[in-house]
């Protein structure tokens, strides 16, 4: 595959749960070969859904998710080991992801039989992957109530590329994690995309962590895309009310840098019963009368930024 | 004018599987009337266990408790549990951080802040109070505030909940009111609206408020002094403007420094190497000097004072001087 295609593709993605709850709303969005695209969004946006969608986990109620030109629905009914091995996930609790009753070595020689890896090789490999992130080899005969945290999240990574994937999907990888060690992490996973050529979607609510790390950002909210755009220019120039409102709470330690926080009224309504016309409009300070009734479509408002928008531009805010 | 508060010497310890958990070792704090003091730390620095200790809520396996807490004169450690009793809810109250499980679910909020108040005021009527309450929740934003005092917690927001806490703690008028963590369970946005509901409220509260976070940003647009922990111990306080425009503590300025910046993209993220100090070492050197990039000999063989550092200001390191 040529550098830059997109590799991961979900066309008009819907999610219905209970034939009620809309967790994902006509999402489209596509990850280019070695990106990494950013998802930020509130509870109950729809983030962990698409993550889950992606690796397979969520059904789908319409719309197909593509990876590598083929659709995951096909791939999975075909050659699901196959799949599975290309996408993989980084758990949110690393602690949790690990069996309390199996040795860390048990856990990780999970997949030679899952997968019919041969024996030898793969654990060569996988001696070589614990050198990499500095895991001492003894860790694989410790139980997961004997290592740190910082050291569960390093043995969700290595599992992870024991698979050789593709994709990685990594939700909330820092969540929980102390700020003198969410840097160590972070640096790993960018070292990681370069060696083994890995494409990621990071789900974050830390936004420092997406305008660090992320080459693109998606902004969710109640099931839908809002704005898509690269994320040094999503986050200079927020074009959507609810991206411009979201950025603006994150207050900066150097009082030069801080400016006023756009405080919206209420919170998120219901995914069950969602506003009709935009979704946000029951929030949006600059909302009109056309907003309560006219859905907004997502559409591309310059090159590489689409938004879901009519007054897009309206809550700008000023930057330095 | 005395401090409303002068923590001196308190030490926690813990018996555990590993030996004897250090959780504060010799804290040295003043609270001023009318402050409001960000603790900041990382997980296991101590600074939910110093707010426990000001409220006395501390766990049940604590091998010891020492050192005073002197507030107003009278030294809390050494009040028995009654005469504690009287001073929660009272002279101190605290909002937790958890709005979901800080309300009784089998009771209206109307119920709640009622209790609150019967507590503070004993004999207020029933009219009075109902009266009280429902201009308690309009001050901190809940429109429809006589409707919602007939509602049970499930039938609120997480949002909801954790104004109607702030509502609680303001009914009771404390001289001190403890915050821990109040906006880490809630969404990003809905953090805003709780922010600025406390930088409003701040103006018209004459009491003092320990506010504990692990979000520096935070810290710096509400509060007036920073107190900063790490192993059990405070490494740096002062006023808060100043103790982040020029850290004199190491780990101070390491903590800024893994702040991601917001304009810098690109290039290495930093953080500070090796890991926090184990609770159950015994501190015999600084506390930082295993992760400290200035650390010499003198940092590893003695504990360092916290000492004067400039007006108001105070530092644990040896060097501060000739690092500044």
């Amino acid at each position: 595959m040529r550098a830059g295609a997109p590799l991961v593709e979900f066309e008009s993605v819907s999610v219905v749960f209970d034939r009620q709850v809309r967790a994902l709303d006509d999402v489209t969005l596509a990850i280019r070969q070695g990106g990494i695209m950013g998802l930020v969004g509130e509870s109950g946006s729809g983030k962990s859904t698409l993550c889950r969608v992606l690796v397979g986990l969520t059904p789908l109620s319409s719309g197909t998710v593509s990876v590598g030109g083929r659709r995951v629905q096909d791939q999975l009914a075909q050659e699901p080991l196959a799949f599975r091995r290309r996408t993989q996930m980084l758990l949110q609790d690393a602690v949790a992801s690990l069996s309390p009753r199996m040795t860390i070595g048990r856990t990780l020689e999970e997949p030679i039989a899952i997968h019919k890896l041969p024996r030898a090789a793969t654990l060569e490999r996988l001696a070589a992957i614990l050198r990499r992130l500095s895991l001492p080899p003894d860790v694989l005969a410790k139980y997961p109530h004997q290592i740190s945290g910082g050291q569960a999240r390093r043995i969700g990574v290595a599992r992870a590329l024991l698979l050789r994937p593709e994709i990685i999907v990594a939700d909330e990888p820092t969540a929980g994690l102390d700020v003198s060690v969410q840097g160590d992490l972070l640096n790993l996973l960018l070292d990681l995309r370069r060696e083994f050529g890995l494409t990621y979607l990071l789900v974050s609510h830390n936004l420092n962590v997406i305008r660090r790390v992320t080459g693109h950002t998606a902004v969710m909210y109640l099931g839908q895309i809002v704005e898509e755009a690269a994320t040094r220019d999503l986050f200079v120039a927020p074009a959507h009310p609810y991206t411009a409102a979201l950025l603006s709470t994150n207050p900066a330690v150097d009082p030069r840098k801080r400016h006023k926080a756009i405080v919206l009224q209420g919170e998120i309504p219901s995914a069950v019963n969602p506003p009709a016309g935009c979704r946000f409009h029951t929030r949006c300070p600059v909302a009109q009368a056309r907003c309560a009734s006219d859905p907004p479509a997502l559409v591309e408002l310059e090159a590489g930024r689409r938004v879901r928008c009519h007054f897009p531009f309206s809550l700008g805010r000023q930057r330095h | 004018m005395t401090p409303l508060v002068s923590i001196r010497k308190l030490t926690l310890e813990a018996s555990t599987a590993r030996g004897t958990a250090h959780i504060l070792r010799g804290i040295d704090l003043d609270i001023g009337r009318g402050r409001i003091v960000g603790v900041v730390g990382e997980s296991g620095s101590g600074k939910s266990s110093l707010a426990a200790c000001l409220i006395r809520l501390l766990p049940a396996n604590l091998t010891r408790v020492s050192g005073e807490v002197v507030f107003d004169g009278t030294d809390l450690l050494a009040l028995d549990e009654t005469a504690m009793n009287a001073w929660r809810g009272a002279r101190i109250a605290m909002i937790f951080q958890d709005p979901m499980t800080a309300l009784n679910p089998l009771f209206t909020i109307g119920t709640h802040l009622a209790d609150v108040l019967r507590r503070r005021h004993p004999g207020v009527s029933r009219k009075n109070a109902t009266a009280r309450a429902a201009a308690a929740l309009a001050s901190v934003g809940i429109a429809d505030a006589p409707l919602r005092l007939s509602s049970y917690p499930h039938q609120l927001s997480g949002g909801m909940r954790q104004r109607v806490l702030i509502a609680m703690a303001l009914l009771v008028e404390p001289d001190l009111l403890l915050a821990d963590e109040p906006t880490t369970a809630l969404d990003a946005t809905v953090e805003a609206q709780i922010v600025a509901l406390l930088e409003d409220l701040r103006r018209g509260f004459a009491g003092s408020i320990v506010f504990i976070s692990h979000h520096l940003g935070l810290v710096a647009q509400l509060c007036d002094d920073l107190c900063v922990m790490y192993g059990g111990t405070i490494v740096e306080t002062g006023p808060v403007a100043e103790v982040l425009a020029k850290p004199r503590h190491p780990y101070t300025r390491a903590l800024l420094a893994c702040e991601l910046d917001d304009d810098a993209e690109g290039g290495r993220l930093v953080s500070i190497s090796g890991e926090v100090p184990d609770p159950v070492t015994e501190h015999v050197a600084c506390v930082f000097a295993p992760r400290c990039p200035h650390a010499i000999d003198a940092c590893r063989s003695s504990v360092p004072a916290l000492r004067d550092a400039g007006p108001g200001r105070r530092a644990a390191c040896l060097r501060f001087e000739e690092l500044a």
